[in-house]
């Protein structure tokens, strides 16, 4: 009886067929995260292979373009994590933008280095203030953020009422690299830092395991001792600090600051789908943040390539980019809802 | 008594108007082995809730070595020294195990020798939690409950549906526990485990505590007996008045238990199910004829649920056969065994209701679910079928432009009466008078034996074993997945019926 329910340790051969275990699991915990890297890895194939030439120039531009994409789809995949939804991701996005391109205007890098960091710790309180809201209210993530996204972004309205501001020229090459855009490293430096210094360092802690817990059983979590008012406020949290990352990004590669709403709902919206494309389930508890990553890289390949396919089909629009979105993304969510089905049927 | 472990005075708890425990002293000394013992709805999860932090008590208190605490939460109470193994293990799924102990803060290295000490050293700590079984993962939270080295170990059945090797571990961890001076809360509902591990049993019924006794002095049958309590006169006479009118419903149809079982060759079940396996339903078989109430007995989560899923088409069954007048039902969807006749009340009223909705839309549902009923609704027709239903069982309409605002037995009305509007064969009633007030609960039994009269089936699982006798026919009990008896309803008292609820041997197995 006991061996049907718990692998025997003095059996022989266990050592053996442990090793060949382990990479199966790899692959059945990892493979959608790899699945995704692949996508963007056939999408930039393609695209490479339709432009005359393939450049630093391209590749700088392909990965400046994507930063900010990055940074939100990150933010949205903690949030989502954690068993909730970030509808006022963007206007945080466009908040820190505004605030940091009024102010960036004029200075050097070290006054906008400065003002980076006041930003980013702004939007970490306003976002714990989100989160511990949503814990005493008791009113729905989704309903909350709503309403935040509403008035995060007549805050930012008010700060800055029409496009413009500025910033550091210097600033503005962490994230661009040259004016000439050929230098295409620092985009995948800053791609890279916020992973290995803010992600990966927590994913192994408690502050982090307790998102997970409280995103995939509620009750077990709430069993187990943790805190749900301090994962509550800490998911969100930790997702409006990559929200003001991405909205630091925006003002670094465009220069300026643009209050526009739709701005706002696209970047919401784009880091939802990229959560969920990587990996992330809607409901919470599974998932990385290795798959929004390609995914959100994916997702902003897809407007630069529909616009080269207007040479070939002249009826291609780079509008076509979000039809084509909204299908991958359908398609997508089906395929991963039917294999979990599979996986929990096999069990 | 200043010295005892955990003393509990007056401890109750009300959700709303329900009263889950109404006053509950527990005394838990030093180094023994303690069980807590009760029927399903005495308050023993509800009393386990409270020690461990879960929920607040409305009223009294809780002493620890003397000293009276308020626990706010599992957290609270783990830091008293009380560590709590639940029946739904608390990992988190969807974490490995390694993380689910430093999510925990738990000692990992602790953790891994009490595995070892319980022979479970093969255990793959870096796999998911959602790919472990049931009992290993029960395991894991009983070595990771101890490895924190509490005072009192509280184990909410952790010994059901477990293994019997592995069960024989989880006692020897609680003597060793013993050996140390530690005390253990034990609930089980393995009456014999409790008699061989523990010293001192409490019983609870109705939520107080009724009896408290050393488990040597009286055995299962004190144990039995507390949990049932005495009848008293009241409940007795009220029993016969309801046995009575329930045989002139027999009369007048001229069916009967005894009749039905001597036909039992001669008219062909409506409802048979041959070998059915699903989840923890480890082969059922019987058959339901025509007018006849079958009463399904069982303790919480011994299959039933399962058993009844699979009936109403929501379950598909791992194999086994369901048939209906003699016709196989593979049903992927409940509207296929709808199709066929067979309909389910569900537990959770106000799952199965609109209950935002009227009653008039509520009971018109089902109704319009024939495929002819595309394009707009035949109004009159509707209001004649719901008006008869309403007068049929005595519905109070006056709250009825939203079901949720009626009462909960007015709320039962209305979801049995949308079948009968729609028209069904099989009626699958599961738990039906759960939280009813007595009066409503006697109007569903007569509604139900006036179906039956009919010429319907119907399936009655209840929590409420006096419930057997008083409104079936013939009554099937499960154990473990498993039928341990099925007894015409004339013996099936409660004792009977909770003996062989309780897996234990002594029962006959009927006309089988």
């Amino acid at each position: 009886m006991s061996i049907a329910v718990v692998p025997d340790s003095n059996e022989q051969g266990a050592h053996s067929a442990r090793p060949r275990q382990r990479v199966n699991r790899f692959v059945q915990r990892h493979a959608w995260t790899v699945g995704v890297w692949v996508l963007f890895a056939m999408l930039v194939v393609w695209y490479a292979s339709r432009l005359q030439s393939f450049g630093n120039f391209e590749k700088a531009s392909i990965l400046t373009t994507a930063v900010a994409a990055v940074y939100a789809a990150m933010g949205q995949g903690i949030v989502i994590l954690g068993g909730g939804i970030d509808l006022g991701l963007g206007s945080m996005v466009i908040l820190a933008n505004c605030v940091s391109a009024k102010w960036m205007n004029g200075h050097g890098l070290a006054a906008c280095l400065g003002l980076a960091v006041v930003v980013v710790v702004l939007a970490v309180a306003l976002g714990a203030g989100i989160g511990w809201i949503i814990h005493r209210s008791g009113v729905p993530d989704i309903i909350v953020t709503l309403a935040t996204s509403f008035s995060l972004f007549g805050l930012a309205l008010f700060i800055l009422p029409s496009p413009g501001g500025g910033t550091s020229p210097s600033f503005a090459h962490i994230v661009t690299g040259s004016d000439s855009g050929e230098v295409y490293w620092p985009a995948i430096l800053c791609l890279a830092v916020p992973f290995l210094v803010v992600w990966l360092p927590l994913r192994r802690r408690r502050v982090v395991l307790s998102i997970y817990a409280a995103g995939s059983d509620r009750n077990a979590a709430f069993l187990s001792g943790v805190s749900m008012a301090r994962t509550k406020i800490t998911s969100y949290a930790l997702g409006s600090l990559f929200a003001a990352l991405a909205g630091l990004a925006t003002t670094a590669v465009t220069g300026s600051g643009e209050p526009r709403f739709s701005t706002a709902s696209a970047f919401t919206l784009n880091a939802v789908a990229a959560a969920v494309l990587g990996g992330v389930a809607l409901n919470g508890g599974v998932g990385g943040m290795i798959g929004p990553i390609a995914a959100a890289l994916a997702l902003s390949l897809l407007s630069p390539i529909l616009t080269q396919l207007q040479d070939g089909f002249s009826w291609m629009d780079s509008n076509m980019a979000e039809i084509v979105k909204g299908l991958i993304l359908i398609l997508v969510v089906m395929l991963g809802g039917y294999a979990r089905t599979r996986r929990s049927k096999v069990i | 008594m200043t010295d005892s472990l955990l003393s509990t005075s007056k401890v109750a708890k009300r959700y709303g108007a329900v009263v889950a425990l109404r006053s509950v002293d527990l005394v838990v000394q030093p180094g023994e082995i303690h069980a807590l013992l009760g029927a399903n709805g005495a308050g023993k999860s509800t009393l386990v809730k409270i020690l461990t932090g879960v929920v607040a008590p409305n009223e009294g208190t809780i002493a620890i070595n003397g000293r009276a605490v308020r626990f706010t939460s599992p957290i609270a109470a783990q830091r008293f020294g009380l560590a709590p193994v639940f029946q739904d293990p608390a990992l988190i799924p969807d974490l490995t195990v390694i993380e689910n102990l430093r999510l925990t803060g738990a000692d990992i290295g602790g953790v891994r020798e009490w595995l070892s000490k319980m022979d479970l050293g093969g255990i793959d700590l870096t796999e998911q939690a959602r790919d472990l079984t049931l009992p290993v993962l029960r395991m894991l939270d009983l070595a990771r409950a101890v490895s924190r080295d509490p005072y009192l170990l509280l184990l909410d059945e952790i010994t059901a549906a477990l293994p019997v090797d592995l069960a024989a571990r989880v006692i020897a961890v609680m003597q060793e526990w013993k050996k140390r001076g530690r005390s253990v809360l034990f609930i089980s509902h393995r009456l014999a485990e409790v008699r061989a591990v523990c010293d001192v049993a409490t019983v609870l019924r109705d939520g107080c505590n009724v009896d408290s006794f050393a488990t040597a002095d009286g055995g299962e049958a004190r144990m039995v007996s507390a949990m049932l309590g005495d009848t008293t006169k009241a409940e007795r006479e009220e029993k016969r008045s309801i046995v009575g009118r329930s045989s002139t419903y027999r009369r007048t149809t001229g069916v009967s238990a005894s009749e039905n079982s001597a036909r039992g060759h001669t008219v062909p079940p409506v409802l048979e199910v041959r070998d059915l396996r699903i989840g923890g339903l480890d082969g059922v078989s019987f058959e339901l004829r025509a007018g006849e109430v079958l009463g399904v007995a069982a303790l919480e989560g011994q299959g039933q649920d399962l058993l009844f899923d699979a009936l109403a088409g929501d379950r598909r069954p791992a194999s086994g056969q369901i048939l209906v007048n003699g016709r196989r039902l593979v049903a992927r969807h409940p509207a296929d065994a709808i199709r066929e006749g067979v309909a389910l009340i569900p537990a959770d009223r106000l799952h199965a209701l609109l209950p935002q909705r009227s009653v008039r839309e509520n009971l018109s549902t089902a109704f319009f679910r024939r495929p002819r009923a595309w394009g707009p609704i035949n109004l009159r027709a509707e209001r004649d079928q719901v008006d008869s239903a309403i007068e049929r069982l005595s519905i109070d309409t006056r709250a009825q432009a939203q079901v949720r605002r009626l009462s909960g037995g007015n709320q039962q009305k209305v979801t049995i009466g949308r079948w009968l509007t729609a028209g069904f064969q099989v009626l699958l009633c599961f738990d039906p008078t759960r939280g009813i007030d007595v009066g409503t609960k006697h109007q569903i039994y007569d509604l139900v034996r006036e179906l039956a009269a009919a010429g319907n089936a119907v399936l009655l699982f209840t929590s409420e074993l006096r419930e057997i006798a008083l409104v079936c026919d013939r009554a099937i009990v499960l154990y473990d997945g498993r039928i341990t008896a099925e007894l015409p309803a004339a013996e099936a008292d409660e004792e009977t019926l909770l003996n062989a609820a309780h897996g234990l041997a002594d029962v006959p197995r009927g006309v089988a």
